[in-house]
């Protein structure tokens, strides 16, 4: 298990340097410049030049990234082109909001897939199961940014029941955190569920076409008992991989949502890196989402081996 | 039995953590002063179906009666450092910290600030300036004429505007109270140069020697700022030692400067009292926004201007006929009511009707003539013409106006093709020079020569275009020392006819400025230099 771990995490190590050098690479090679988009319309040679050497611009690209490496290694990502601040601290101060959505999404997101999924797969072929793909079909086809502006209109214009926009820290009262999250939440955790849903379906729905149900039937077993005992145990590998990826995105800040609802997330942070071609930032940002989706993808690999006895992490 | 059950474990373990995990991030309460709390803010300002103010909802909540107005902004500031800032969000912050020499009043013509009182020598190159007694820092110290000198200084060795002080010689501080400005040549709009807005903020050396300018703005405005965090926005709070805190200003106990990039969602915030006034309404919603109870929306014809540009390095574009051709195929009112909804002035000169002192009446070209556009093209041996448009979809605007002057120019045979780039792009292609024309607006000019010299003189520094005609520049720069005010528009009116005749610019309209707010904000008004000035605004 150690020697998995030991190399695992070196093979992360590795994946985030090369990510590192691709988006070192592509933010350099696309047009746009930090230093022009600070100096806006007024556009002065001089100035121009001595704001490039103040941050470091001027220098060859690859000293630049190894000066930018050697800072990494030791925790520092160097500070914003836009406005000097270090870029960590710009990272940490958008995770509360980010990791809450991302949970707070995928919470809903599970309690609708998992007994949608499941209900749908054991009464395959009925009405129900035909509602429930119908219900997460619309799921999924529905963009984000439309249903996120429904929402608004129907939960905060019209009814007045909740916020439209804007983060509040758990800190800072329960009751005023929850109703600036469900919306957002209720956004992407929909979108997120219909797609689970169906990966819970089919998993469900392969598993109980194995001769191991077909068994336990014929001891006359119920269908709840053979769905608990049985099949379950045997789906949850592609589920935990789906609910995996779901996160690793979620974690990364979901830039549409948002924007749409003013929550003060990675997404937007990363957005306006690009805009502004915020190189560090973005540099920063990037890093951060590839080491969540590998740390995911690590937890998900362990999580395989106590789900199921038959893989084995060494 | 048991591996199963196991299982089972481990999901509801996870999904508990996951909770968890949501609810223990809350990250670090931010310090907002007098304990006046987001939450508390937009509870107290929760209107009820009747139009009355909600009590709040949260005991912890400060006195009802705490005043914080709560402002949406559609960008981001990106640092709040006056003299390195070009973004417009960051100035609609520090409008409300930070104080100038002199500034514009609501007319636009310049007011005593921090100087109460300025003369002028004789030959007009020594300006000499008294500043206004007692006036105090936010961090308590005393303002002293050094102040003013190293904002200055500051500015010209490394700020975005140390270009204003070109006719500057020297600035000094003979006493605490007194600057002397001396100049190469007469400046008749030094004020606006050096006053104009907040980029020539005066600030504290040790705000700069700390290195907190750019988080923590110390300024000698109405209002201190307090915190800025991404779950906050930008906290300010009232500055009782306001130099006009005489007349009782300013009146809000604080303002919180929130940031809601989609404009849907901004103008719900504000119909549902979430927050109290919103900045830049869509054109298109000032309808449907004014037509609301308890709504306000401000809007006054602004000092900004949109206009395109040709290429003058590149053929056709170096022939004065093929640019008037252009300028007189298309149809201003067309544009303006397709970008803004006709919240806007058709103009075929920069300077806005609005701006009385320097308005020049000037319309020479047919609107959509295309006998008369054809005629031009056929004189000048041009014909199958294609022009790569450069737009930014970050200013949404100029890709709406080139949609509309291709159908226009379609019609005398003229081939469009937009180049629709982000704005960091977009600056690149245009200082290479990699454009047929380019498309965008100034904005918050006041005195001709910022409408003018820096665009349309041959060594004018935004003069992208490749602008070079040597009357232009030499009434222009003869424009710039005239101290006499009608000589002067004279001169500006001659220049301003030549660069139209000759299309360096093909200006299209001035676009109001507008804002919103509720009717429980009293005491605040839309500037035509589109400052966003909160000193005299109350809270009811």
């Amino acid at each position: 298990m150690s020697g998995f771990l030991l190399r695992r995490i070196l093979q992360m190590v590795l994946a985030l340097l090369g990510v590192s050098i691709v988006v070192f690479a592509l933010m350099h090679l696309v047009p746009g410049d930090p230093v022009r988009v600070a100096l806006g319309t007024r556009f002065d040679q001089e100035l121009y030049d001595a704001l490039r050497e103040r941050v470091g611009l001027d220098k060859p690209l690859i000293e630049q990234y190894f000066s930018w490496l050697g800072g990494a290694l030791t925790g520092d990502l160097g500070v914003s082109f836009r406005n000097g601040q270090p870029v960590t601290t710009l990272i940490m101060e958008r995770l509360p909001a980010t990791i809450t959505l991302a949970f707070a999404a995928l919470a809903i997101a599970l309690i609708v897939a998992l007994p949608a999924g499941i209900i749908s797969a054991v009464r395959s072929g009925s009405p129900l199961d035909y509602g429930v793909s119908a219900a997460s079909q619309v799921g999924i086809s529905m963009p984000d940014f439309w249903a996120g502006v429904m929402y608004i209109l129907l939960f905060a214009l019209t009814l007045s029941w909740l916020p439209s926009s804007g983060f509040t820290p758990f800190g800072d009262g329960v009751v005023e955190w929850a109703r600036h999250l469900i919306l957002p939440a209720l956004t992407i955790g929909l979108i997120s569920g219909s797609i689970i849903t169906r990966f819970v379906r089919s998993a469900v729905l392969e598993a109980l076409n194995q001769d191991y149900v077909l068994t336990a039937r014929a001891k006359g077993l119920s269908e709840w008992q053979i769905v608990r005992r049985h099949v379950l145990p045997n789906s949850w590998i592609p589920i935990v991989t789906v609910v995996g990826l779901q996160l690793g995105f979620l974690l990364g800040g979901v830039v549409v949502v948002e924007v749409i609802f003013a929550w003060p997330g990675l997404g937007r942070l990363a957005l306006v890196a690009v805009k502004d071609r915020d190189f560090t930032v973005l540099q920063g940002a990037v890093l951060y989402i590839a080491f969540m989706f590998l740390a995911i993808n690590l937890v998900v690999d362990i999580i395989y081996a106590r789900l199921d006895p038959r893989v084995r992490v060494s | 039995m048991r591996k199963a059950e196991n299982r089972w474990r481990i999901i509801i373990v996870m999904v508990i953590l996951a909770l968890a995990a949501a609810a223990c991030s809350e990250g670090e309460s931010v310090d907002v002063g007098d304990a006046t709390t987001s939450t508390a803010a937009e509870t107290t300002q929760a209107p009820s179906d009747d139009g009355t103010t909600a009590a709040p909802a949260d005991t912890t909540a400060p006195p009802a009666e705490a005043a914080i107005l709560i402002a949406a902004q559609g960008s981001e500031p990106d640092q709040l450092d006056p003299h390195m800032t070009s973004a417009y969000a960051s100035f609609q912050v520090l409008e409300n910290v930070y104080d100038t020499l002199v500034q514009p009043g609501s007319d636009l013509s310049m007011e005593p600030a921090l100087a109460e009182s300025w003369v002028i020598s004789d030959d007009n190159l020594t300006w000499t300036f008294t500043l206004r007694d007692g006036v105090k820092f936010h961090n308590g110290r005393d303002l002293v004429a050094q102040d003013v000198v190293y904002s200055f200084e500051r500015i010209i060795a490394e700020g975005l505007n140390g270009w204003r002080f070109g006719a500057v010689e020297t600035i000094t501080a003979p006493d605490d109270s007194t600057v002397v400005i001396t100049l190469t040549q007469p400046s008749p709009n030094l004020l606006v140069s050096i006053a104009g807005f907040k980029g020539m903020a005066i600030i504290p050396e040790e705000i700069v020697t700390d290195g907190s300018i750019g988080t923590n703005p110390v300024g000698t405005g109405p209002f201190r700022f307090v915190s800025q965090s991404p779950d906050e926005g930008i906290v300010l709070e009232k500055n009782p030692d306001y130099w006009r805190a005489s007349e009782g200003l300013p009146k809000l106990d604080g303002i919180r400067f929130v940031q809601i990039p989609e404009a849907g969602t901004k103008l719900t915030a504000l119909r549902t009292g979430e927050v109290h006034w919103i900045d830049a309404v869509p054109p298109q919603d000032i309808e449907s926004l004014a037509a609301e109870d308890g709504i306000t929306v401000g809007r006054v014809p602004g000092g900004d201007y949109h206009y395109f540009s040709l290429n003058q390095n590149r053929a056709p574009f170096d022939d004065a006929r093929v640019r008037q051709a252009i300028a007189t195929a298309i149809n201003r009112d067309e544009i303006a009511e397709a970008a803004q909804f006709g919240a806007a002035t058709a103009n075929q000169t920069a300077i806005p009707a609005s701006n009385v002192a320097w308005y020049y009446d000037y319309a020479p070209y047919g609107s959509g003539d295309a006998a008369a556009a054809q005629a031009l093209l056929e004189d000048a041996g041009v014909s199958n013409l294609t022009i790569d448009f450069l737009v930014t979809s970050d200013f949404p605007e100029t890709v709406t106006q080139a949609q509309v002057i291709a159908a226009q120019l379609a019609a005398v045979g003229i081939t469009v093709e937009i180049t629709d780039v982000d704005f960091s792009t977009w600056l690149d292609l245009q200082g290479n020079g990699e454009f047929d024309a380019f498309m965008l607006s100034w904005i918050g000019n006041i005195d001709p020569d910022d409408f003018y010299y820096a665009q349309h003189h041959s060594t004018g520094g935004f003069n992208f275009q490749g602008y070079s005609n040597s009357e232009v520049d030499s009434l222009l720069d003869a424009a710039r020392v005239e101290t006499d005010q009608a000589a002067r528009k004279a001169l500006y009116d001659q220049a301003a006819k030549l660069i139209v005749d000759d299309a360096s610019y093909i200006y299209l309209y001035n676009p109001d400025n507008i804002n919103a707010w509720r009717d429980e904000v009293g005491g605040y008004a839309t500037r035509g230099d589109n400052a966003i000035r909160f000193e005299e605004a109350t809270l009811n």
